[in-house]
């Protein structure tokens, strides 16, 4: 045990200087990290809301489909769906632009079908008195979705979409293995040119941290925002 | 007002209202009394549509609907609904409006009048109904009494020719059963027609000019308030009452 720890090599630890100087391309690469997180959560909360309504259709033809949709994204690993779409569709001809629209269309797919079943469990979650006395109160389906339902139901989904959200930010990582220069994929590069992967990946976790950090009080906000009827003046 | 002709409804098998009849006059107040599960909620909703019946009609105000047999539009529930209003045993209040938001969301939605003027209409409802000091209050931070009030100002708002009241007092706690009934009451005094659903004998008979005993989806026993309940006919209404009296 002793010799186990007097072999650790405690210069290589963490380099601070170096952490420090590859700090402006980390965040450059920490941009498209961000960018990617952004745009991916949008088209998977917009896909998201349809796989919902799909599935909860009273028409077999919708909620089919979105069920075995739903299983799939939810039953592969993300990882695999990437090389999917980016190794193997350009075998049948297909061939994205770019390797960050590839790693854009992967997380939203994937990760709309988590924020499929997290809209579906907040809107059941809305009493049916609701929807009664909307009803009654002579407003329309779409009406009581809008003025009702989703405004309630938002409340509800807040905590469970901001932790697929932290997954998204992270699942970005995985991006760098179809070659999207994110931020694991820039403190890779300079790992490899400097050897010091563990300053470098020490360096890119502390600042994926700080970006769900900033989502996290991001996400207590928005909570606060939407509790403010319950039991309030 | 309310003119209701052979109404049946069913759930599967199970058949909770059976040959229903019956006929609602202008400023008339009717009670729906009977047992849990006798079918006096079923038929208060079939009513507002809540429920749709499998057969028979239902005419409200100029609006006739028939049931038999075919499928209701969207378009005619709506002209239905338009002449009633419900208010509801649990409130119902959409807890992320505040209580003037709750009163005047329909009429901005459906009615698409303008906000300012709602705000006034609503404004005097909630003094009339003694809500007024609570308009800008979330329903969470209300007692259940006063919600019910709310409730009853928001369905008011669309200016229902019949309201539809489903034991209104039922979730409440007895000091705050009051409160909600002299609202009714005042209502009756206005002239609103109103069929309600209920288990307070003592405001019925203050307030109810007709009374229909309900037994097993059959309406068995009808007439005025004062007879139908000090002196019934029919033996099952003579036990309910004795037992609602123990």
């Amino acid at each position: 045990m002793i010799e186990w720890f007097k072999n650790i090599q405690w210069e290589h630890l963490y380099d601070p200087q170096l952490a420090w100087d590859s700090l402006p391309f980390l965040l450059d690469a920490a941009k498209i990290t961000i960018f990617i997180a952004l745009i991916s959560m949008f088209f998977a909360l917009i896909f998201g809301l349809f796989l919902a309504m799909a599935r909860m259709s009273n028409f077999w033809f919708l909620r089919w489909p979105a069920r075995i949709y739903i299983s799939f994204m939810r039953g592969t690993p993300l990882l695999v769906f990437l090389f999917i779409l980016y190794y193997g569709l350009p075998v049948i001809g297909i061939q994205f632009d770019s390797p960050i629209t590839a790693g854009i269309v992967g997380i939203s797919l994937n990760f709309a079908a988590y924020n499929a079943e997290v809209i579906r469990s907040a809107l059941m979650s809305v009493p049916r008195g609701q929807w009664e006395s909307a009803a009654a109160l002579q407003m329309g389906y779409w009406q009581t979705m809008r003025r009702i339902i989703i405004p309630q139901a938002t409340r509800i989904a807040l905590p469970p979409t901001f932790n697929i959200f932290l997954d998204v930010v992270k699942g970005t990582s995985l991006a760098s293995v179809i070659t999207v220069h994110e931020l694991l994929y820039g403190a890779r590069l300079i790992a490899g040119r400097t050897y010091e992967s563990m300053t470098m990946y020490i360096t890119a976790a502390l600042i994926y941290w700080v970006i769900c950090i900033i989502i996290g009080h991001f996400q207590e906000r928005l909570e606060k925002r939407y509790n403010r009827y319950l039991n309030k003046t | 007002m309310i003119d209701v002709k052979h109404l049946k409804k069913s759930f599967g098998e199970n058949t909770v209202l059976e040959s229903i009849d019956f006929s609602v006059q202008k400023g008339e107040v009717v009670c729906l009394i009977g047992a849990s599960g006798s079918g006096k909620t079923t038929l208060l909703r079939c009513l507002n549509l809540l429920e749709l019946p499998n057969y028979g009609s239902i005419t409200i105000g100029d609006k006739a609907v028939n049931f038999s047999g075919k499928k209701l539009d969207k378009k005619e529930m709506k002209e239905l609904r338009k002449y009633s209003g419900m208010v509801f045993q649990g409130f119902h209040l959409f807890p992320h409006k505040t209580v003037i938001e709750n009163i005047i969301e329909a009429p901005l939605i459906v009615q698409r009048r303008k906000r300012d003027s709602l705000v006034i209409e609503g404004e005097k409802l909630l003094k009339k109904v003694g809500m007024f000091e609570h308009k800008d209050k979330y329903p969470d931070s209300l007692s259940g009494g006063q919600q019910q009030r709310a409730a009853i100002a928001r369905s008011l708002m669309m200016n229902p020719e019949v309201l539809l009241f489903d034991e209104p007092t039922s979730a409440l706690d007895p000091q705050l059963v009051r409160e909600v009934l002299r609202v009714i009451e005042a209502l009756a005094k206005e002239g609103q027609t109103m069929v309600i659903v209920t288990h307070e004998m003592n405001f019925a008979k203050r307030v109810a000019d007709k009374v229909f005993f309900m037994d097993e989806g059959y309406i068995i026993e009808s007439g005025n308030a004062k007879d139908a309940l000090e002196t019934p006919k029919k033996q099952r209404t003579k036990e309910f009452l004795q037992l609602l009296s123990e």
